[in-house]
């Protein structure tokens, strides 16, 4: 009897040290160590107007819950984001598609598209301003810009390196112009639109905060720069909470998105046969 | 196999299929192979050895038409080559398997691709994967296969839509020496239920002598055929009794120093 419960301790320790338990274990001390931390340093180096704590950025996240003006920044800033998005990653993925594909039309455009690589697009976001006003139209365009850039340039980096013999041999094996197109090129691309997008998501929110700091009166990045201007800086960290949290939900949502679209990729393991015909 | 058919219904015109006219390769300013006459006769197997580099792939890459003669030309049942020769099938030494399907989504890409039936497809599919021992890899990706199974991967997607003629490039290179032996059988099987002409690229002497009719020996690059032997041992030959034959040795030997004296 007490040599089962004994093995049964062990054994529940050891999957302590080797598991996942034990690994979530650390990951979460480490957060509440860290928020401890700031807590307390806030207050022993009186530092709480430049880093604020913990306890008033919750108090200031209820407060901006309670009055209702969370739930519509956020709705605001997501539909900015998520509009941009869409825009973004299909006009990417079509353009960055074509001049891959195409590859006198990639050649022949190459030049411009690395001297548009080069440019920092942060910089247009006051021409943006003058094209489309200050409503929720220009955060959009601006965030489906940034996005379009990302998603156009791993598209077209990415499906310009197909190789050429695979193609060759689709063709030997019986495929006609069209079947190219539906049997290699599209699946083939279809990886690097999902790793432009991928890379292009997190623009896609910056797109739409970088937009409210240049000129709006709502949403999430336009409370961050009035909090700022209030020396309110419990505030401005509630804002980076939530952009946080934003972020990392649409990342875990890609990941699903990914994992189911491209299993080929995700599969793994070496199968080797036992038995020979 | 699939379609007995196969090489009567291409049998038309002259009696051979294949026809290299003073074929030459140049990459840039390397002279890799020719000027090279040969012709391939209709439902032949045809092997073709010779040392590395010397041009054996290029052969074969022409008759596929992926790449085009430097100067001479290519006949195709009579016609010149120009452009993917769809009507053979190709077993490259480098795998094309597309990644993102799995063993048996590239064993039925060529049937989807001649818009076949449903049923056939699936019938097809699992004879050619049972052909080369892959039953129960159907829904592997090429990512979890070993080099020498995404040969057979090629392979089965060849067998499987039944081509008038087989290129093979060193195509049981990454097969243990037992698996190769089994295949030999099956393709001398194959060969003969079809009668589709095969032209076979190897390095190994032994499995040229078993599988061909003729064996062409290339010299080395720019490698042109140094000579051509007639295999005449019996057919309907047995892929392990065949090596005891005393003409077997002797036709190893006569390969050997072909290829050995330069
Ligand atoms: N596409 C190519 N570009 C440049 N050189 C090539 C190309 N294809 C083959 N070669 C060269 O031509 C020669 C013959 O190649 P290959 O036909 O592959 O020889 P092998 O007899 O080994 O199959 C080699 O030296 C090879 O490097
Ligand atoms: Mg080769």
């Amino acid at each position: 009897m007490s040599g089962t419960a004994q093995r049964e301790t062990v054994s529940f320790w050891t999957s302590l040290h080797t598991g996942k338990y034990f690994d979530s274990l650390i990951q979460l001390t480490i957060a509440v160590v860290t928020l401890l931390l700031w807590e307390w340093g806030s207050n022993a180096l009186k530092a709480e107007f430049w880093i604020s704590r913990p306890s008033s950025v919750a108090v200031e996240l209820m407060r901006w819950a309670r009055s209702g003006d969370l739930a519509s920044d956020l709705r605001l800033t997501l539909m900015e984001a998520g509009v941009g998005f869409l825009i973004g990653s299909i006009a990417g993925a079509l353009v960055g598609f074509t001049l891959g594909w195409v590859e006198r039309l990639g050649k022949l455009l190459e030049p411009f598209v690395l001297s548009l690589y080069t440019l920092p697009k942060i910089a247009l976001a006051p021409l943006f301003v003058l094209w489309f006003g200050i409503g929720p139209m220009n955060k959009i365009m601006f965030s489906a810009m940034l996005v379009f850039f990302m998603v156009f340039f791993t598209t077209f980096q990415g499906t310009r390196q197909v190789d050429r013999d695979l193609v060759a041999n689709a063709r030997m094996l019986g495929a006609n112009r069209w079947a190219i197109w539906t049997k290699i090129a599209i699946p083939y691309a279809a990886i690097w639109v999902f790793t432009g997008i991928r890379i292009g998501l997190p623009y896609a929110l910056i797109g739409a905060i970088v937009g409210e700091f240049v000129a709006a009166d709502a949403g999430v990045g336009f409370r961050i720069k009035e909090a700022t201007s209030f020396f309110n800086t419990a505030a401005v960290f509630a804002g980076l909470v939530v952009l946080m949290v934003i972020s990392m939900i649409l990342l875990g949502l890609l990941k699903l998105i990914e994992m189911r679209a491209l299993r080929w990729q995700t599969a793994s393991g070496i199968i080797e046969p036992e038995v020979t015909p | 196999m699939a379609n007995p058919d196969a090489a009567r219904t291409a049998a038309q015109g002259s009696d051979m299929l294949i026809e290299f006219n003073e074929v030459v390769a140049r990459f840039g300013s390397l002279h890799a192979m020719g000027p090279t006459t040969l012709s391939v006769r209709r439902g032949e197997f045809l092997a073709i050895v010779g040392p590395s580099g010397c041009g054996k792939s290029t052969l074969l890459n022409m008759v596929a038409g992926t790449l085009n003669p430097s100067s001479g030309s290519v006949l195709y049942n009579g016609k010149k080559v120009d452009g993917p020769n769809s009507d053979v099938g190709y077993i490259t030494q480098k795998n094309y398997c597309v990644p993102w399907r799995t063993v048996e989504g590239n064993v039925r890409m060529p049937l989807e691709l001649r818009g076949m039936a449903r049923g056939e497809m699936d019938e097809r599919v699992r004879f050619a994967l049972a052909q080369v021992g892959l039953t129960g890899f159907e829904k592997a990706y090429p990512k979890q296969l070993s080099g020498g199974m995404l040969q057979r991967v090629m392979i089965a997607r060849t067998l499987a839509y039944g081509p008038h003629v087989y290129l093979m490039d060193e195509p049981f290179g990454s097969l243990d020496a037992q698996l190769r032996m089994r295949m030999h059988a099956k393709l001398l099987d194959l060969w003969q239920q079809t009668g589709a002409t095969f032209v076979f690229v190897t390095h190994d002497l032994q499995e040229a002598i078993t599988l061909a009719d003729r064996v062409v020996v290339m010299s080395r690059r720019p490698g042109r055929p140094k000579l051509i032997v007639d295999i005449d041992l019996p057919r309907g030959r047995d892929v392990v009794d065949i090596q005891a034959d005393p003409a077997f040795g002797a036709y190893v030997k006569q390969l050997w120093h072909a290829l050995d004296l330069h």
